[in-house]
């Protein structure tokens, strides 16, 4: 199998993320878009990060691949590969060989990230050759199965340009580039925003099949609970740039712990059940530059704000059994 | 329905930041801003005030003819005698008079044009479209110098208004381009669901995410007008009815011979030494006008 | 909920001219004969996917389109016997609320100049001065839960998405609309804010009768705003099944409305997927022929669906209409878990 690095990754890659600090400089300051996460992501597991716009979400999974550009800076921590050591001490050639070894990562809008002048294969194989692939034939084809398990013509999909197709098929096509050189971490930032329900779950099905077959090491970046509950083995829910709550999706969802984790999950209408059951949650998203820089960081939008959260920042306790959760009201609530 | 019970909430009229005071800020951002403007305010005080200063006949002063720069005569004197200085400062009004009423058509013809004709699209498009094409193909210059012949320069107004009816073309086609980009956008559309007339969402709506744009053409268009006119005049096809900073040109060169002799040349490089200040005043200037008139540049 | 149908459409027809392009080299049929009705203060949702025709629709009644054929009853009167004009000024008590909030205000101009022009043009309707315009600007965005003295003065980039689609409802209700057409109102909010915009439509629709058009593929969200009203399945500009919300999402009896909810996630935990559920993979194909347009997707489809277009029939009783050959109800919408401590 010539598609192959020399040295392939190996099978299980798991992060482990210590003290991660990511700050962005802006016209208004220097902000921490990420403070102090602490985070062990598991092999072949589906992870799903949750939060509003402005949580650090999709900057941490950047952070993760040291993929953080200006204006934003990792100020500290570490990100340990399987395999690979600390990502954060790589740079240059030899983290662009790691990226192109471990990472496969999917946009939020996959259309923005194809060149809408080249048609799918041209792109693919240009991939394969910047990642030093000898066989492209191999590829292509590799490519074409993976379409067609998608539900996707894939011959029709090789030779098309990026706006003959639609949303759902970008996305699908978004995910093949992803997969294509093997990666064994796959993360998918939004993946479905953009779609209808319909395409939304053909996406993930197709994403859920592919992880379990390839024992793959999966990220999903989402603002909907919905997304992870259906998806993701375990659950970390970020809020400014902490992780607030962490566990297994499913004691996450029937035991939210975390105010903001509970809000989450009762500001989603069902689709039966009763009505009332339902509250929007209060406030609006985390500002970076408005967010308190001492005590609790949710503390304005709490409905269990207690006066030791203006003053002293929570510190992760464990929940749900092997994750934890960062609330000073945890205690009283459960 | 709703209308009926407004509650008698006190009237505060929303606090908006004067443009005066967004305009301050964004220029004094940068040195070079400031610079720039110093450079326009300077030459339009002179444009203004300037031929109040001096007597409507410059004094000459046949001992001084080509004198050099001296105290008496900073930039030096004419083939008569006269001040340069006080010829530039005299000069400027019409060449900048001219050059801005240039540039207030060009914009004026340019961006309404561009607009109806990307907004109604069809046949008023059509129409409007195969005249900017047609004014696009005339020569600009040779026309002015054809025209000249028949029509009298002395009024800068009349010298505008020629420079700007053939110079429209191209801002109408950019203005139109982005009209059409800009008809699809969802705000256009509500503003047609809420019934709003034509005119108001062409020129309330559309034009002012085309501020910046407008603003930049005007002031390129103002060194293009002076260009234009002054060349006319060193060309001499214009007849020289008013002193200008053209006309000292080409009396410099023609008349004075300051390719040859070294004596015309203060004649010869005060007009010039203007034209590229104002120039690079303009150039300085441009960049604060995006910042100004983009309001998605400015803070909350 | 009113008696009389504020709005009633029959048998509209929009069809789009053809447009280079590999995949649109023949003129698309968006709309193909769609009949439906508003009820004065009801709630109706159009569901399918992208592409099916549902936002034509939407901006048809919003006189943002204009259609080929079919009839449009606006409170009992034929528009389309109405000039263009006219037309267009009863249509303007129907609003659109356009999907993309970042989109449909004005970037260049503040909150304040977007709610004032067209309060301009309903004050010299009503003859009202200046003073009853900067009151109504306040009152309006008062009702959409925002504070005057800190919107008023901003620009559009200053605000979240959520106060971008609140002030976009402000501005239609400057308008005093009868109906209100929110195309995925919500889709591309934070879904932590949607609820906030949906309870706002309820209350709208609640305080003050404005019926309400939901255009969407999110059924729970359409289910949250109007739970007493109609839902309509558009598949290919075709309505293919249209029942009381409750009743279509309990007992689908379209294999297509049945695909559609099986979509909606399921939160683990706290429910568990129905039994029948089933999401099918494949991208969606254009029919050709005479048959089901859903056949060539549909897994329980036969011989008879691929020749034979099935009509628009009653099942069980006249509120519930379909149009497939084989309905049969299935359960595949998630259901709660008991226990929930």
């Amino acid at each position: 199998m010539s598609l192959h690095d020399p040295v392939p990754a190996p099978e299980d890659a798991g992060i482990q993320i210590r003290n991660l600090t990511v700050s962005y400089d802006t016209d208004r300051g220097r902000f921490h878009a990420l403070n102090d996460v602490t985070l062990d992501i598991r092999p072949r597991h589906i992870t799903g990060f949750i939060g509003e716009s402005g949580s650090g979400k999709t900057t941490l999974a950047m952070a993760m691949m040291n993929a953080i550009h200006n204006p934003g800076r990792i100020d500290g921590g570490s990100v340990l590969l399987e395999g690979a050591g600390d990502v954060l001490r790589l740079k240059g050639e030899e983290l662009r060989r790691l990226h192109g070894r471990y990472f496969g990562f999917v946009f939020q809008a996959s259309s923005n990230s194809l060149n809408p002048l080249k048609r799918i294969g041209a792109q693919l194989m240009d991939l394969g050759r910047s990642h030093g692939v000898t066989d492209l034939r191999a590829l292509l084809r590799e490519a074409k199965t993976l379409a067609e398990r998608m539900g996707m013509d894939g011959d029709r999909v090789l030779t098309s340009y990026q706006h003959e197709l639609s949303g759902g098929m970008r996305q699908r096509v978004g995910i093949i580039f992803a997969l294509v050189l093997k990666a064994r971490v796959i993360i998918l930032d939004e993946p479905t925003t953009a779609l209808d329900m319909l395409s939304q779950q053909a996406v993930l099905e197709i994403v859920r099949t592919i992880h379990q077959e390839r024992g793959l090491t999966t990220v999903i970046i989402t603002h909907d609970m919905g997304v992870v509950a259906e998806m993701a083995d375990r659950v970390v829910v970020l809020y400014a740039g902490r992780v607030v709550e962490e566990g297994p999706t499913q004691s996450v969802l029937r035991h939210p712990r975390h105010p903001y984790t509970r809000g989450l999950i009762h500001a989603i209408p069902r689709i039966t059940g009763n009505l009332h059951d339902v509250e929007p949650l209060q406030g609006t998203p985390p500002d970076l530059a408005t967010i308190p820089t001492i005590g609790c960081v949710f503390r304005e939008r709490c409905p269990i704000r207690a006066p030791i959260c203006d003053t002293v920042a929570p510190t992760p306790t464990s929940a749900h059994g092997d994750g934890i959760v960062t609330c000073h009201g945890v205690d009283q609530h459960d | 329905m709703i209308a009926e019970q407004l509650p008698q909430t006190p009237l505060v009229r929303p606090h908006r930041q004067s443009f005066l005071h967004i305009a301050w800020r964004v220029i004094s951002a940068r040195p070079s801003r400031i610079l720039g403007l110093v450079i326009i305010v300077f030459f339009a005080l002179m444009a203004i005030v300037g031929p109040l200063l001096y007597p409507h006949n410059l004094p000459i002063n046949p001992n001084a003819i080509y004198a050099p720069p001296s105290l008496r005569y900073p930039l030096g004197t004419d083939f008569e005698g006269t001040s340069n200085l006080a010829l530039i400062v005299t000069g400027a009004r019409y060449v900048l008079f001219a050059a801005l009423m240039a540039a207030l058509f060009t914009v004026f013809f340019g961006t309404t044009i561009g607009l109806v004709s990307g907004y109604f699209l069809g046949p008023a498009d059509t129409i409007l479209m195969r005249i900017t094409d047609f004014i696009l193909t005339i020569p600009g210059f040779p026309l002015l110098v054809v025209l000249s012949t028949v029509w009298n320069f002395g009024q800068p107004i009349a010298m505008g208004f020629v420079l700007g009816i053939t110079g429209w073309g191209g801002l109408a086609r950019a203005v139109r381009s982005q009209t059409l980009s800009l008809r699809e956008r969802g705000f256009i559309e509500a503003a047609r669901g809420l019934g709003l007339p034509w005119w108001q969402i062409v020129f309330w709506e559309i034009l002012p995410n085309m501020g910046p744009y407008i603003a930049m053409n005007l002031l390129v268009s103002i060194t293009g007008g002076i260009y234009a006119e002054v060349g006319l005049f060193y060309l001499g096809v214009v007849p020289f009815h008013v002193n200008n900073w053209g006309v000292m040109l080409n009396l410099a060169v023609f008349t004075g011979g300051a390719m040859q002799s070294p004596q015309a040349l203060p004649y010869l490089l005060s007009p010039l030494v203007c034209i590229l200040l104002l120039t690079l005043g303009v150039v300085l200037f441009l960049d604060a006008m995006d910042e100004m008139f983009n309001p998605r540049l400015r803070e909350g | 909920m009113g008696l009389i149908n504020m709005i009633e459409v029959r048998g509209l027809v929009k069809t789009f001219p053809a447009r280079g392009g590999l995949l649109s080299q023949k003129a698309v049929q968006a709309v193909k004969g769609v009949s439906f009705t508003i009820p004065d203060a009801g709630a109706v949702a159009f569901i399918g996917e992208s592409g099916c025709g549902k936002t034509t629709i939407g901006r048809i009644l919003t006189g943002l389109e204009t259609y080929d054929s079919g009839e449009i009853y606006y409170n009992g009167q034929n528009l389309t016997s109405l000039t263009p004009r006219e037309r267009q000024e009863r249509l303007r008590k129907i609003q659109l609320i356009q999907q993309d909030p970042y989109a449909a205000l004005n970037p260049a101009r503040t909150i304040y100049q977007t709610l004032m022009a067209p309060l301009t043009w309903e004050a010299k309707r009503q003859q009202k001065n200046r003073d009853w315009m900067e009151r109504r600007a306040r009152e309006v965005l008062e009702l959409v839960g925002l504070n005057p003295d800190v919107v008023l003065g901003k620009y559009p980039h200053m605000l979240s998405g959520g106060q971008r689609q609140r002030v976009v409802i402000a501005r239609a209700l400057t308008v005093q609309p009868d109906v209100l057409v929110a195309d995925e109102a919500v889709s591309m909010i934070d879904v932590s804010l949607r609820l906030g915009i949906l309870t706002l439509l309820q209350a709208l629709r609640r305080d003050y009768g404005i019926a309400l058009l939901f255009i969407t593929h999110d059924i729970a969200a359409a289910r949250y705003i109007g739970h007493d009203g109609r839902v309509y399945v558009i598949y290919q500009g075709e309505i293919v099944e249209q029942a009381a919300t409750d009743e279509l999402i309990q007992s689908p009896v379209h294999p297509y409305t049945q695909a559609l909810l099986s979509a909606i996630p399921v939160l683990r935990g706290l429910e568990q997927p129905g039994p029948d559920r089933h999401i099918p993979l494949g991208e969606f194909a254009l029919a050709e022929g005479n048959g089901c347009r859903f056949a060539p997707r549909c897994r329980f489809a036969e011989q008879r669906c691929r020749d034979e277009k099935p009509p628009e029939v009653a099942w069980q009783h006249e509120e519930h209409r379909h149009t497939c050959h084989y309905p049969t109800p299935r359960r595949v919408v998630p259901e709660p878990l008991e226990a929930k401590s």
